[in-house]
């Protein structure tokens, strides 16, 4: 059992067309053409870097790599810690765990600047985290706490942090889209140099709110990027069941914007064409899809299959668990971790270290937001209007 | 001859998008420029884009960047026509009425919808004719909805619902060129006031745009008659509740209730008038006129058989203030 988009040879006349794949080593290979091609767009003085064989992911430090691999830690721990608590019962919320997806987050949000905009889904823990979300005021609005970052007002659907640029976790699929491209035509109007990023599931490309978001970016240049996270699943449906067999990145090009497919469990190559993509956007160039293929470890929300201790939701009716185990050998984090202690980057014992650091700071969380007062029942009449609150109508 | 609700709507654009540098009208085909007494209002050519932008007929796209432009602070205009009233539905329902709330108080989304409506008018039929579907965004959560009925609300409104930190959805129904004169400068008509066209005292009749040129009319035959109609316009359908005190005064005064609405009978925004009203004043007569809960056809015979009209109104009234029409 393989994944229905596990990733196939190139597609001959990749030269001419707009789609590419790209892993980290055809990524270092391309590069050269990558670079005329930044030459000819007119953006190539950052791009010009992958010209002299160095791909953006070479000029992170060694602080940045850790970085990125504490950020991945904290989205699976952090979400492990949920999947906990919810198996043992009596969670005060639901969750649509990330876990298996953690290179997507960490791997676009590090191409980003503080003050880029993204726009995230139902499954969005893992982008508030990687864009710089607190763990602890998570937690609590998860378990719908009066000091979450949405008072407990949104849960885990909908958590989000507006300061950090963070244009909301939402429940509608596809909304992230249009969203972001309109954040992305607000920003040509402001006229800075900031981009926004839409995060989307397979499923998001499926309603219309992608198709208008994609032509009015292709249209305008917007500095708009759409990162399709395809997991392989829709809900409870398998994409390739439902969806016609081509790259999902592919439907880019029928609006005229480069669509590029990249393994999603792979945070460096996400983040070399993330940083292609934003850098492109930023210099005026117009927007990208990025379909990056993934694998969702556990269910499609809430913890069926899972078990207290156990990686992974196993014994779920639409999948096999050899297609689970066969993607969780693919595990983007020890993939990574491999890669830097292989590369010295991370010293022996170090990740044991960094993970007790990041375990202890969940558990932290955890505790903190378990001792958070709940919401006073009345301020669920508030925050409708910017000023005062709708009459109760029950009494 | 009074500037025309078009140009009026412009003028306070024009004067918003020249106090605000970011805020921006997306648009579809209706170009935003009008002509008054020689004087030109051409906001394409005054602002430029990307601030006054044509775009294609995607009203999903013109909502969806008003919201995302809004939530990251460029306050934004959306206009979309008659036809697509519910295209953007979802985005309004689910997105601009619901994230302030989801997010605790987070997120805000200044935009306006501004909504070009359709008349029961003949030679149309079903999908350009239908009225009254204000009702339906009145209902949901977080939205206000204001309907001017003269040009000079029509530019206070479109005031007060740009400088409005929530999502307004204007509803625009083409009305005559009536009722007071429209200064050249800014002013705002408060959200949620009602207006009092014709003060009376033996029934109270109310109605919004674009059922108010037929009442007005119905005021004034009754008026020949003796009875003394009070006419209340709402102006603002949500939040409702800032606009009922004046109108259960009224009815309280006259004991009596007639509504007139374009929309269809079930669940128009009258209904939701008639049931605050019949909670708060037990024992008042109550009549509630609007169209069949049919689509409208578009021979003019059928058309004019089911709407509601002056006359109608009229013998609605008679026979509720003597008991015959």
């Amino acid at each position: 059992m393989t994944h229905p988009f596990t990733p196939r040879a190139a597609p001959v006349g990749t030269r001419s067309g707009p789609v590419v794949r790209v892993s980290r080593r055809s990524f270092i290979r391309r590069s050269g053409l990558l670079g005329l091609g930044a030459a000819v767009l007119g953006h190539g003085a950052r791009l010009a870097l992958a010209q002299h064989g160095k791909t953006w992911s070479d000029q992170l430090s060694a602080e940045e790599l850790i970085g990125m691999y504490r950020d991945m830690l904290k989205i699976r721990l952090w979400e492990t810690k949920i999947k906990d608590l919810m198996v043992q019962g009596g969670f005060r919320g639901v969750a649509h765990l990330y876990v298996g997806e953690e290179a997507i987050a960490v791997g676009v949000c590090r191409a980003l600047r503080k003050d880029d905009y993204i726009a995230s889904t139902h499954r969005g823990h893992g982008h508030l985290i990687a864009k710089g979300g607190d763990m602890a005021r998570m937690l609590a609005e998860i378990t719908h706490k009066a000091t979450g970052y949405c008072k407990g007002y949104g849960g885990s659907l909908h958590i989000t942090d507006v300061r950090l640029g963070i244009l909301g976790m939402n429940g509608i699929v596809g909304a992230s889209h249009l969203f972001a491209a309109g954040a992305a035509y607000g920003i040509k109007v402001r006229g800075t140099d900031q981009v926004a990023v839409s995060f989307g599931g397979d499923g998001s490309l499926q309603n219309s709110f992608f198709t208008s978001a994609a032509n009015a970016a292709a249209v305008w240049k917007l500095p708009w990027i759409a990162v399709i996270e395809n997991n392989g699943y829709q809900i409870w449906v398998r994409t390739s069941d439902v969806c016609s067999p081509v790259d999902l990145a592919r439907r880019a090009e029928g609006f005229g914007i480069e669509g590029r497919v990249v393994d999603g469990n792979d945070v460096l190559a996400v983040y070399n064409v993330a940083r292609y993509a934003v850098d492109k956007a930023r210099g005026g160039a117009g927007p990208t899809v990025i379909e990056c293929k993934t694998y969702r470890w556990y269910d499609h929300y809430g913890v069926a299959g899972a078990r207290f201790g156990v990686e992974g939701a196993l014994g779920l009716w639409y999948r096999s668990n050899r297609e689970l185990r066969d993607w969780m050998a693919k595990d983007p984090i020890a993939r990574f971790q491999r890669f830097l202690e292989s590369e010295g980057v991370l010293a022996a014992g170090q990740a044991e270290r960094i993970r007790t650091e990041v375990a202890k700071a969940v558990e932290d969380a955890a505790a903190w937001a378990a001792a958070q007062p709940v919401p006073q029942p009345e301020d669920g009449l508030r925050n409708v209007f910017a000023h005062g609150a709708v009459p109760l109508r029950n009494v | 001859m009074p500037k025309n609700m078009h140009y009026a709507i412009l003028e306070a654009i024009q004067g918003e998008m020249r106090r605000d540098k970011h805020l921006t009208l997306l648009y579809e085909y209706q170009r935003p420029s009008a002509g008054w007494k020689g004087r030109a209002i051409d906001l394409e050519a005054e602002f430029g884009r990307p601030r006054v932008q044509f775009c294609a007929i995607d009203e999903q796209w013109i909502v969806g960047a008003a919201l995302g432009m809004a939530m990251t602070g460029v306050p934004a205009i959306a206009h979309i026509p008659s036809m697509a009233t519910f295209i953007p539905f979802e985005l309004m329902f689910n997105h601009a009425g619901k994230l302030r709330h989801m997010t605790g108080g987070q997120a805000a989304f200044p935009m306006v919808l501004w909504a070009d409506m359709a008349t029961r008018a003949p030679f149309q039929g079903g999908q350009h004719a239908d009225a009254g579907l204000e009702s339906a965004y009145a209902r949901l959560a977080g939205l206000k909805v204001v309907i001017p009925s003269t040009p000079y609300d029509a530019k206070g409104l479109m005031i007060s619902a740009i400088r409005d930190v929530d999502p307004v959805v204007f509803c625009h129904y083409p009305m005559p060129a009536d009722g007071p004169e429209v200064p050249d400068e800014p002013y705002t008509v408060p959200i949620g006031e009602a207006a009092v066209r014709t003060e009376g005292s033996d029934i109270t009749l109310v109605g919004y745009a674009p059922q108010t040129a037929e009442i007005a009319k119905a005021v004034e035959e009754l008026k020949k008659e003796g009875i003394r109609a009070e006419f209340i316009d709402p102006r603002t359908l949500a939040p409702l509740d800032s606009v009922m005190p004046t109108i259960l005064a009224s009815v309280k005064k006259t004991g009596r209730l007639l509504t007139a609405d374009e929309g269809s009978y079930t669940f128009c925004n009258a209904a939701e008038i008639v049931a605050r009203v019949a909670e708060a004043l037990p024992g008042v007569k109550i009549k509630r006129l609007a169209f069949p809960d049919a689509p409208a056809p578009g021979a003019p015979e059928m058309i004019q058989h089911m709407r509601v009209d002056a006359a109608r109104i009229a013998a609605a009234a008679r026979k509720l203030v003597r008991g015959s029409g």
